[in-house]
């Protein structure tokens, strides 16, 4: 935002109380990832019920954000670096808004996953998610800053964690070869994985989004993809 | 028009300043202007961008203690010059004010004056032809053909601004200067007034001054912001609008200003 | 502090209503002045419409104007008409001296000899008869007729005898004065005759000065005003000249008839007591008015209209020729009819230039002798008779006919035009 506050002093208000609104959603999507993967690693079912509970929390700020954006479009018409930072919030918050509901999908496979997993998995899992959470984290901080750098940053991070998805598939599918009896909980395993992968791909959109917001202009380029996944590429 | 892909410039203002009295009003403006576009100068008030208007007819010849610098050039040809008959300067290029001014007689004596005083029509019957394509052009042919013979100043206020623009265009100008044309029009009229130069603009090259942001985002191509007598930032509409360079252009346009 | 703000308010509304109070009492004090000064001018005034006449028997005896049986038209213009005339009026009273003849002499304008040749000119077939006439009373009986003439002073101070007061009582017993409407009021020019003094004269004579002055000042003011508020650049010189016009404006009168005596009739050698040098002194009064209304009503020309012009293409003279100036021509009429009507109630200049001269014909150019109407009031009130007192009145009256005419028109004028133009 620029250093100069507006005329219309409600106008401010309503500006900065969207994008505070956009970073608590944040902060909720943060926390969500983080509990969901501590009912992985920890199997703890009270983590997932907060993690699905906390959802619909996220599901009322998206509404929220959407109200305000489509009221600051009606009766502000914001120019400029407010149209962007308008746009940009509606957009961002879909994106958090998903994060949420991946996050969720996550808790729910957690509760019916069996006690015992092979720990080379869930390491391979944790280091997964623990490198979207920093994404997240990052890419939050990148909003908070309105730092086009960063956002790059984090949108070229994604490549590395494709990479790490890839090795994690590897590993569910090895643990499915293993023994039939895994099939449950490999298949529950896939999804986690895969969901934990597009939990990354919502922040990349979003870094995207913040760089749109301070620069006024696209990413421009093909997304970083990673190493082409070996293993699925039987599909 | 187009030459190579690109719009052709229409006019072309290189260093301009002007002066009133010894207060500087614009400081060396260089403004290209595009042939067959709606340009739009937004800046808030006092900033210079009527003056900068004024000065591509010369009305600013008006005012005895104006003085212009500079060239602006509009078909090759400088009219800041000596040799520039002001005149001729303004059969090419008609102005259209803020407050809509019908000269106070009636409708067809409002559109036949310019034909009339530059010799456009050699009968009653071509005059009576000016009078209608100009009145179609400015869409008020319909309202008004019935009461010709009325006053003008009978008409409400969008109809005598349009009035004024088949005015501007009864002796075919090639440019049009407009003037916050609408800053005294209910919505509705300015609605009509913005088809209008819409219109216009495929055969007009035309410029607006406006203090409606959104007007200007709306009827423009391009855009020029003024402040304080500089021109701060021009370029296309949509980038001025979107993601402008300046940041006096950003604080303007997002209601940030002072 | 509530009680305060209680206080000041009704305070407020008390100076309000105090100063209404204060400005109607005005009004009504401006109002009860004017009504007293007519009152007091139609009072006095309104008698002069009305002329006393007597009725007395002439008798055209052939012989005693020397004239044949049968006279030609010629013949009786030239008869004598004097014997007939006197004849009639010492008929009035067969045993009158030779005082008393003269008396009854004077009892009718000098006037009467002519009255009698009038009628028998209308009806030649009159001669050899008698037949009763309608002979102007003198001013003296006029205002003892009307009333305004005190009978209870002493005879040595009245102009009217006792023995023509007897003769005139007789005749009113037998009906034989009347009072009729007073044409000659209105016909007659100037005399030293209360009874034969009109304004026929004066009135002309106003009438040319200010044809005069308006054909000379309004094309000069008009044209003078258009080129300094429209082309004329705006620098000291120009901001002199407009000081100048209106320290003109504030002139008192009588120096523009000194410049008018002074230059006019000494240096050009134009003809004195004529409407022709009152004109042209009066244009010079009513001048600067008019370049001053002119240029307000210019200036009050919305500048978008010349803007709207010139952004059209026209020139400088078109934008003014068409649309500038006949859009300023109501206020321009209008404060030129006001100017003249200053100038028709000017008196000292005319005074000046010599229009106070008794000018007993009527001016039928504006190089003939005239006085005007102010002037012949000034005259009129200065004169002795008491006959002249209601005429000073009526004269009045016409004059302000004539202004509030004028100022009709001026209104008149400017509402069509104004209904025109918006």
């Amino acid at each position: 935002m620029s250093e100069a506050p507006h005329t219309v002093k409600s106008y401010e208000e309503e500006l900065k109380n969207l994008n505070s609104n956009i970073v608590k959603m944040g902060g909720f999507c943060e926390e969500a990832l983080v509990k969901a993967t501590q009912a992985i690693i920890s199997r703890n079912s009270d983590n997932a019920e907060t993690v699905i509970k906390n959802d619909e929390k996220i599901d009322k700020f998206e509404t929220l954000v959407e109200q305000q954006v489509v009221n600051l479009i009606a009766l502000r018409q914001p120019m400029a670096i407010d149209l962007r930072e308008t746009v940009t919030a509606l957009k961002i918050s879909s994106d958090l808004e998903r994060i949420g509901d991946l996050a969720k999908n996550i808790s729910k496979r957690t509760l019916l996953l069996n006690e015992n997993l092979p720990k080379n998995l869930i390491d391979a899992l944790v280091r997964v998610s623990s490198n979207v959470q920093k994404q997240l984290k990052s890419i939050l901080d990148a909003y908070l800053d309105r730092s086009s750098a960063m956002a790059v940053n984090v949108w070229e991070g994604d490549e590395y964690i494709d990479d790490l998805t890839n090795l994690c598939m590897q590993e569910v599918i090895k643990y499915l070869k293993e023994n039939e009896k895994n099939l449950d909980d490999g298949t529950h395993l896939l999804f986690v994985t895969k969901n934990i992968e597009r939990i990354g791909d919502h922040t990349t959109n979003i870094a995207e989004q913040i760089y749109y917001l301070v620069t006024g202009e696209y990413l421009e380029g093909d997304r970083p993809k990673g190493t082409e996944p070996v293993v699925t590429g039987e599909k | 028009m187009k030459k190579n892909g690109v719009n052709m410039i229409k006019i072309s203002a290189k260093n301009v300043d002007v002066f009133y009295g010894k207060k500087q009003a614009l400081f060396n403006i260089n403004l290209d202007i595009e042939e067959n576009q709606v340009t739009a100068l937004i800046g808030p008030s006092g900033c210079g961008k009527s003056t900068f208007l004024r000065c591509l007819n010369r009305m600013n010849d008006v005012i005895d203690i104006c003085k212009v610098q500079g060239e602006i050039v509009i078909n090759d040809f400088n009219i800041n010059d000596k040799g520039c008959d002001v005149v001729r300067l303004r059969e090419k290029i008609g102005m259209v004010f803020q407050k809509p001014n019908p000269f106070p007689k009636t409708l067809y004596e409002n559109i036949s004056y310019g034909p009339s005083i530059h010799g456009m029509a050699q009968s009653k019957q071509e005059m009576d032809e000016i009078v209608e394509i100009s009145l179609k052009k400015a869409a008020l042919w319909e309202e008004v053909k019935d009461r010709l013979h009325e006053p003008g100043t009978g008409l409400s206020g969008g109809q005598q601004q349009r009035l004024c623009i088949a005015r501007a265009i009864s002796v075919q100008p090639e440019v049009i200067l407009m003037d916050e044309p609408c800053s005294a029009l209910d919505p509705i009229a300015t609605a009509q007034i913005e088809e209008l130069i819409d219109e216009l603009k495929k055969e007009h090259t035309i410029i607006i001054v406006t203090h409606s942001m959104a007007q200007a985002a709306r009827v423009s191509q391009r855009t020029g912001f003024f402040h304080l007598g500089e021109l701060i930032e021009h370029g296309l509409t949509d980038k001025i609008f979107k993601n402008p360079d300046n940041t006096k252009t950003q604080d303007y346009i997002t209601g940030r200003f002072g | 502090m509530n009680k305060n703000k209680e206080k000041l308010l009704a305070k407020r509304y008390s100076s309000e209503k105090r100063f209404q109070f204060l400005g109607k009492s005005a009004i009504f004090m401006a109002l009860l002045f004017l009504a007293f000064f007519i009152f007091k001018i139609f009072s006095t005034g309104y008698t002069a419409f009305q002329k006393t006449w007597l009725i007395v028997p002439v008798n055209f005896d052939v012989e005693t104007m020397y004239l044949d049986a049968n006279p030609s038209k010629e013949d009786l213009e030239d008869a004598d008409y004097f014997e007939i005339s006197l004849q009639s009026m010492f008929n009035l009273d067969k045993n009158a001296n030779e005082k008393q003849q003269n008396e009854l002499k004077k009892m009718v304008s000098y006037f009467f000899e002519r009255e009698i040749k009038q009628e028998l000119i209308n009806d030649p077939s009159l001669l050899g008869k008698t037949k009763e006439i309608y002979l102007t009373a003198s001013d003296d009986l006029d205002q003892v007729f009307k009333g305004n003439y005190p009978r209870d002073l002493p005879e040595k101070q009245r102009r009217v005898t006792d023995y023509q007061l007897k003769i005139f009582d007789q005749l009113v017993e037998q009906g034989k004065v009347e009072s009729k409407f007073n044409l000659s009021f209105f016909t007659y020019p100037d005399s030293r005759e209360a009874e034969l003094a009109g304004i026929a004269s004066s009135f002309m004579g106003s009438i040319f000065s200010i044809l005069v002055c308006l054909a000379i000042a309004f094309p000069v003011a008009v044209l003078a005003a258009i080129y300094l508020e429209e082309f004329a650049p705006k620098n000291r010189f120009t901001d002199f000249i407009e000081v100048n016009i209106n320290n003109l404006a504030a002139v008192p009168s009588i120096v523009f008839g000194l410049l008018g005596l002074g230059i006019l009739l000494a240096v050009f050698q134009l003809p004195r007591s004529t409407p022709l040098v009152g004109g042209i002194t009066l244009s010079l009064m009513t001048l600067p008015t008019i370049i001053i209304a002119c240029r307000a009503s210019l200036k009050a020309v919305p500048p978008s209209i010349r803007e709207a012009a010139l952004a059209m293409g026209a020139s400088r003279m078109q934008t003014t020729m068409h649309h500038t100036v006949p859009l300023s021509m109501p206020g321009t009429l209008s404060g030129t009819i006001i100017g003249l009507a200053q100038a028709l109630g000017e008196t000292a200049p005319l005074i000046l230039i010599g229009m106070v001269a008794f000018v007993n014909t009527i001016p039928g150019s504006p190089m003939d002798p005239a006085a005007s109407l102010p002037v012949q009031i000034y005259i009129w009130a200065e004169s002795a008779e008491r006959g002249f007192v209601e005429k000073v009145s009526a004269c009045i009256m016409v004059l302000l006919g004539f202004l509030i005419i004028m100022n009709l028109f001026a209104q008149i004028i400017r509402h069509k035009f104004e209904k025109k133009w918006s």
